[in-house]
């Protein structure tokens, strides 16, 4: 089936989100649509999945324009998305799942498990993907939960496949998985839109590469286009993607966390007696796929939560009992990985918001009275120094782009004299320009001796700012390795396997 | 936090943008207004519904249907009279005259201070039910204080204030203790210390030092001369003080480090947490000041109008304070100016009542409607927009027909 | 009284009013022996009533409860009716919300140019001497309050006259009644707050109960008042008639067989309670065979409070300028309170009529005192 976009246009208000946009999709192609977040990739998707109505334009199907009135108009016409978040419900199966909706029955209302069992593994066969349709949602891996998105998808007689960023939350083993599906998909004459911001995989895949830039497509690139090229189209200027530093042997340890042992509310162990250090002027990442720990690990280390064992020093003094108040107060710069949820108060003003943490110091406050004064001042330099792109300094944080917003985090966090800095996710969501900026900012607070940890699942992002890594799986660190142990093998330690069989 | 509507949710969060543009506050009195006007027309229509002279001219339409103009014409006369005769004397009985002004503002005290208190912890993310309860201790704490203490003048109304703040705030702080501490959810203690309230307030009176002398009623002696507000041009002091109360609740949200905190885990405890606050003195800290806040409108109650002690002393003070501080959008001027104008309600209602014969739930109706139309903004623009969306509708058409 | 036919305590009551009042038309059904009984005499005897004080102006304030609150405010509320419809007076009224508007609403009443104004509840003694004083041409009654200094004086200004009520006398006889009644041996009795004008009817209701036990040398036992302990069984509100049921369902089920609540509207569900079960009533400030017909079937009888009538005739004296501050008690000798007539089932034989009778002229004579413990 024959996709074609013409002068596609959606406003929001005053806001225009897509302009004039033209899209080819031939039947069986891999079209990847690159842009940066908030470039209006994904309002185009919900336009032709049919959760947005055009404001202008149409959209054609083998040449007849359609008229999308819900996801239902679009799924009868072959059109199958896979969302970011998965819609599956947990305690149904696979087969459950699939036939959620448009569920088969024997008359009298008896549901037939069977034919979407028998559909389930059908699917299975053909493109290879290798699900189970007894299992229970809620015990499968991500990247096979994913799979169970696309079967749904192809169940619905889908021969056109969005793929809306699908490898977010996937560890490299199962991306590389991924492809090989899209692949065979594309083989056997489906197409494939697939959304992303990672270079990488767009050259690894696609046949053709549409690029979108502030709502407007800004041209169409072959895969044997660079990397650099393609950053540039996106960001519209050239970028640096890989931040020139040097590995460094870092000083004395700043950062010492001995035996942590986290439970979590609901009493699962989480992380398992943890230790590591992080020494002055070195860059600690720990890489793993999510969920593995990692965010209690941090937490614990501000003081967020309380370790149920072990301890944590800070320059030698024990530190395991301070709340985040007190561990902020003696130089740690927090950077959270979810930054709506723990970094930022989106109704607050950017200014606010950069002194969110500082608000209490001499700096700011006098008794009980804030300095305002103190405060604009602060906001009208850091939005300068950081290149935070808002209107006035009085904007609501929740009204910035992603980048803008993480920048508005680190601008706080670095605008105070640090001994360490742990940041997690410092770059999820976050544009390719706005990337190479933070990326850099983190390199310098390194180089002018912070101990630095950084938490990510992006092992591009790892390879970038590490001088050592460890590895963190099942709560546990697995390995610490050098910046130079090669990829496969990074990824087959965050899936799981001992460093001596992976050696 | 997800298991209740929190207060965000209702209280549009415009403040930040709104203190720089005026244009920002632009939609919000918009709506405001329409949300009064609209309740006022259908007050207008119950008036006219419920007037006999109507009903009698609409029967005798109904009967004679041969004369339908004459009493067609009767029926629109005396609906506008019945309308012009409820609506000026409202208008008469809150602002009409000096002691009509007097008694507007004397009702709006009490409103001001009691909402500015729901206002507050609305802004903390707490949805604040219990301002009736905190109210009710206040007026036991400073009615005790001011009928029992023989102390000078001044002095004394010193310190019944103070007993009645202290008390209110105490009863406010619990809330904040329990929600910290066991996470309890204010909703439920507030609601629930409102009855345990009531009963405190109960078994103190049912005491032989708090009732009159000679007097076995549930009714303490009014406090005396020096512990009450004095009066300048009929007006009691305590006025000025709920407008004191308005600024200082304002200086805190603004201009405080307490405020930027207790704003923060509002908007977002997680943020604010990592961010080094303490959610738990937030909590209780704002709670206090919400509770000392409706220990300040009893205080103009009992203090201010000279009131004896009864269960009853705070009347719904604490009910219509959600209600103030929602149709103020729990900002402290919004909160002053809802005040003044269910105040002005309250009093007009009085006229409505006694000269013109309306029942006194009409105002009740009406109060409760603009509450309605103000909770439900999108409701209300429709009302502004339906005629805007169908001129939209015709155009697009024409521009079918011409394609 | 001498019979036990509803008719004929209609006629009481009427016969009260006809006196007080002149001239409605339902008086005359009545029974014009009781008019001697009548608490003031009215010099003037008006004929033609619907004219007769057309330029007077009866005026009052309810307490917070509201005239609808199918209790005192809507009975006393009545007599403010019934003024207009027997005297032809102008009115005008305003409710109030809570006790901080008492003084406004009071004022708000003057200011309407009112002649009298009668304020519902001892709520608004404080309030209601306040402006009596401020304002001697205007006429004041207060509903269940007098002013007494501790010598007993009364301390009103001349404009200013306290109606009470002595419901303690009706409760007894309601008390003696009940104690002759019961199978179980055991009565019940609640009220809505432990406050005088309550725990009057619920003392003399006790004090009946034991009046009976003593004569008879039964022992007759009575739940929700303790008359040494001045302390009993309350819903602590006037509006929850669940409270009422579950108050009244707790002494049923200890036993009694014969419910009389004192809690306004909550008592209603007292008497709810006493038809699931199978037990009597015995309801309170009005017949409870007119204000709570649905009930009537399991009505013994119900003590009667006058306050329609008191206020009724305190603006009579207004307008016909007799009006004195001397505090008006309502009494049997007076019948400003009374029982009602026995309810349609309660089959009390004539034996038990006549003990009531006499019992009744016994308080009357004071040979009986009611009250005192």
């Amino acid at each position: 089936m024959r996709l074609e976009i013409k002068g596609l246009t959606k406003r929001f208000g005053s806001f225009t989100a897509n302009d004039q946009i033209d899209l080819v999709i031939e039947p069986g192609e891999i079209h990847c649509l690159l842009g940066e977040n908030g470039a209006g990739k994904s309002t185009l998707m919900n336009m032709l999945y049919g959760l947005l109505t055009p404001t202008e334009g149409e959209i054609l199907l083998d040449g007849a324009p359609t008229d999308f009135q819900g996801p239902g108009d679009a799924l009868a016409a072959g059109i199958g998305m896979v969302h970011q978040h998965f819609m599956l419900v947990p305690v149904f199966t696979v087969a459950e799942n699939v036939m959620l909706g448009h569920e088969k029955t024997r008359g009298a209302g008896i549901l037939n498990r069977e034919a979407a069992r028998k559909q389930v593994r059908e699917l299975s066969e053909r493109y290879q993907l290798h699900v189970d349709p007894d299992a229970l949602i809620e015990d499968i891996p991500v990247g096979v939960q994913q799979r169970v998105e696309i079967i749904k998808a192809l169940a619905g007689n889908a021969k056109i496949l969005i793929l809306d960023e699908p490898t977010a939350v996937l560890t490299p083993q199962e991306i590389d998985e991924l492809m090989g599906i899209m692949r065979e998909l594309k083989a056997q004459g489906t197409s494939i839109i697939f959304i992303t911001h990672k270079l990488r995989e767009v050259k690894a895949v696609g046949d053709k590469i549409t690029v979108i830039r502030r709502g407007k497509v800004v041209g169409t690139a072959p895969p044997t286009a660079s990397e650099a090229e393609l950053a540039e189209m996106m960001v519209g200027r050239s970028v640096e993607l890989a931040v020139s530093k040097e590995n460094k042997i870092g000083g004395d340890a700043v950062l010492r966390a001995s035996n942590i042992t986290v439970v979590d509310p609901r009493g699962h162990l989480v992380v398992k007696d943890v230790s590591f250090e992080v020494r002055g002027g070195e860059v600690l990442g720990i890489a793993g796929v999510q969920g593995n720990g990692q965010t209690e690990l941090i937490k614990s280390l501000l003081g967020l939560v309380k370790p149920d064992a072990g301890k944590i020093e800070l320059e030698g003094k024990d530190i395991s009992r301070h709340g985040p108040r007190q561990s902020l107060a003696e130089g740690i710069g927090y950077v959270p990985e979810d930054r709506s949820h723990d970094g930022y108060v989106g109704s607050f003003s950017v200014r606010e918001n950069l002194v969110l943490d500082l608000y209490r110091t001499k700096e700011f406050s006098a008794g009980p009275a804030l300095k305002l004064d103190a405060i604009t001042a602060n906001a009208k330099h850091r939005i300068e120094e950081f290149d935070i792109r808002t209107e006035t300094p009085e904007t609501p944080v929740a009204s910035l782009s992603g980048g803008n917003q993480q920048k508005v985090v680190i601008a706080r966090e670095f605008s105070r004299p640090l001994k360490v800095l742990i940041a997690s996710q410092p770059t999820r969501g976050v544009d390719v320009g706005s990337i190479e900026f933070i990326h850099k900012r983190i390199i310098r607070e390194r180089d002018q001796g912070t101990a630095v940890l950084i938490v990510s699942t992006e092992l591009d992002e790892i390879y970038a700012l590490s001088d050592r890594i460890a590895v963190m799986y099942d709560g546990r660190i697995v390995a610490t390795v050098s910046p130079d142990t090669p990829r496969e093998q990074l990824g087959l330690l965050m899936a799981g396997a001992t460093p001596e069989v992976s050696a | 936090m997800a298991m209740s509507p929190t207060p965000e949710a209702i209280v549009p969060d415009t403040e930040p943008a709104a203190k720089r543009d005026v244009s920002s506050w632009l939609p919000t009195v918009r709506d405001t207004l329409l949300a009064i006007a609209l309740a006022l027309t259908v007050g207008a229509f119950l008036v006219i519904v419920s007037d006999e002279q109507v009903i009698d001219a609409f029967k005798d339409l109904i009967a004679y249907p041969g004369s339908f103009l004459i009493y067609a014409g009767d029926i629109v006369k005396y609906s506008a009279e019945a309308v012009w005769d409820a609506y000026s004397a409202l208008v008469r009985g809150a602002v009409g005259s000096g002691p009509a002004l007097q008694r507007t503002l004397e009702r709006s005290a009490p409103l001001i201070c009691a909402g500015l208190g729901v206002a507050i912890a609305f802004r903390a993310g707490l949805f604040n039910i219990g301002a009736q309860g905190q109210a009710l201790v206040g007026a036991l704490a400073a009615g005790y204080v001011g009928f029992t203490y023989d102390l000078p003048a001044g002095i004394h109304l010193v310190a019944a204030i103070a007993a009645g703040l202290a008390a209110g705030a105490f009863w406010g702080g619990l809330v904040g203790w329990l929600k910290a501490t066991s996470g309890a959810h204010e909703v439920i203690t507030t609601i629930m210390l409102n009855n345990v309230a009531r009963f405190v307030v109960l078994y103190f009176l049912a005491k032989e030092a708090f009732q009159k002398h000679n007097s076995d009623n549930l009714i303490t002696p009014p406090p005396m001369d020096s512990a009450t507000f004095p009066t300048v041009g009929g007006l009691h002091l305590g006025i000025p003080l709920a407008v004191v109360a308005a600024g200082a609740v304002w200086w805190i949200l603004d201009r405080s480090k307490l405020g930027f905190e207790l704003r923060a885990v509002g908007a977002n405890p997680d943020a604010s947490r990592t961010a080094g606050m303490s959610t738990t003195k937030v909590y209780i800290m704002v709670m206090a000041i919400a509770g000392l806040l409706s220990g300040l409108a009893a205080c103009m109650t009992v203090l201010g109008l000279h009131q004896s002690v009864t269960d009853q002393v705070v009347g719904s003070v604490g009910f219509d304070a959600i209600t103030v501080a929602l149709l103020g959008r729990a900002t402290p001027l919004g909160t002053v100016l809802a005040g003044l104008l269910f105040g002005a309600l309250s009093a007009g209602g009085l006229g409505m009542q006694a000269s013109a014969g309306v029942p006194p739930e009409l105002i009740q109706v009406i109060q409760a409607l603009i509450v309605l139309f103000v909770a439900a903004p999108a409701l209300v623009r429709n009302f502004g927009r339906i005629k805007r969306r169908r001129t939209k509708k015709s155009s697009v058409e024409t521009e079918g027909a011409v394609a | 009284m001498k019979k036990t036919a509803r008719i004929a305590a209609v006629g009481v009551i009427a016969a009260l009013a006809l006196t007080a009042c002149g001239d409605r038309e339902d008086d005359k059904k009545g029974d014009d022996t009781k008019s001697s009984s009548a608490p003031t005499d009215v010099s003037s005897s008006p004929t033609d009533a619907l004219d007769q004080y057309p330029d007077f102006k009866a005026c009052m304030v309810s307490d917070s409860g509201g005239f609808d609150d199918k209790s005192f405010n809507q009975t006393s509320h009545d007599g403010l009716t019934n003024a207009v419809a027997d005297y032809g007076v102008q009115s005008a009224e305003v409710e109030s919300n809570d006790p901080s508007q008492f003084a406004d609403n009071i004022q708000s009443m003057v200011d309407e140019g009112c002649n009298s104004i009668t304020t519902v509840g001892f709520l608004l003694a404080d309030d209601t001497i306040a402006s009596a004083t401020e304002n001697p041409d205007i006429d004041y009654s207060i509903v269940d309050f007098a002013y007494f200094d501790d010598k007993g004086n009364n301390t009103a200004p001349a404009n200013l006259k306290g109606l009470t009520f002595n419901t303690g006398q009706p409760s007894f006889l309601a008390g003696y009644l009940a104690a002759a009644k019961t199978q179980s041996g055991v009565v019940g009795t609640f009220g809505g707050l432990n406050i005088p004008t309550v725990t009057i009817f619920m003392d003399g209701f006790a004090q009946g109960v034991d009046y009976y036990n003593e004569e008879n040398g039964t022992d007759v036992a009575v739940l929700g008042w303790d008359r040494e302990k001045k302390d009993g069984s309350f819903t602590e509100d006037f509006e929850s008639t669940t409270k009422g049921q579950n108050v009244a369902e707790e002494l049923i089920s200890q036993g009694a067989d014969i419910i009389f609540p004192v809690a306004g509207p909550a008592g209603l569900g007292g008497l709810q309670a006493a038809k699931d079960n199978g037990a009597w009533g015995i309801w309170v400030d009005t017949d409870g065979c007119v204000s709570a017909s649905e009930y009537c079937d399991i009505l013994l009888t119900s003590v009667m409070k006058g306050m329609d009538v008191a206020v009724e005739q305190g603006i009579a004296d207004a307008a016909a300028g007799t009006f004195s501050n001397e505090p008006y008690s309502g009494t049997l000798e007076n019948g400003g309170v009374d029982l009602a007539p026995f309810g349609p089932n309660a089959d009390i034989d004539d034996d038990l009529s006549a003990t009531i009778d006499d019992l009744k002229q016994q308080i009357i004579d004071g040979t009986i005192e009611v009250g005192a413990p």
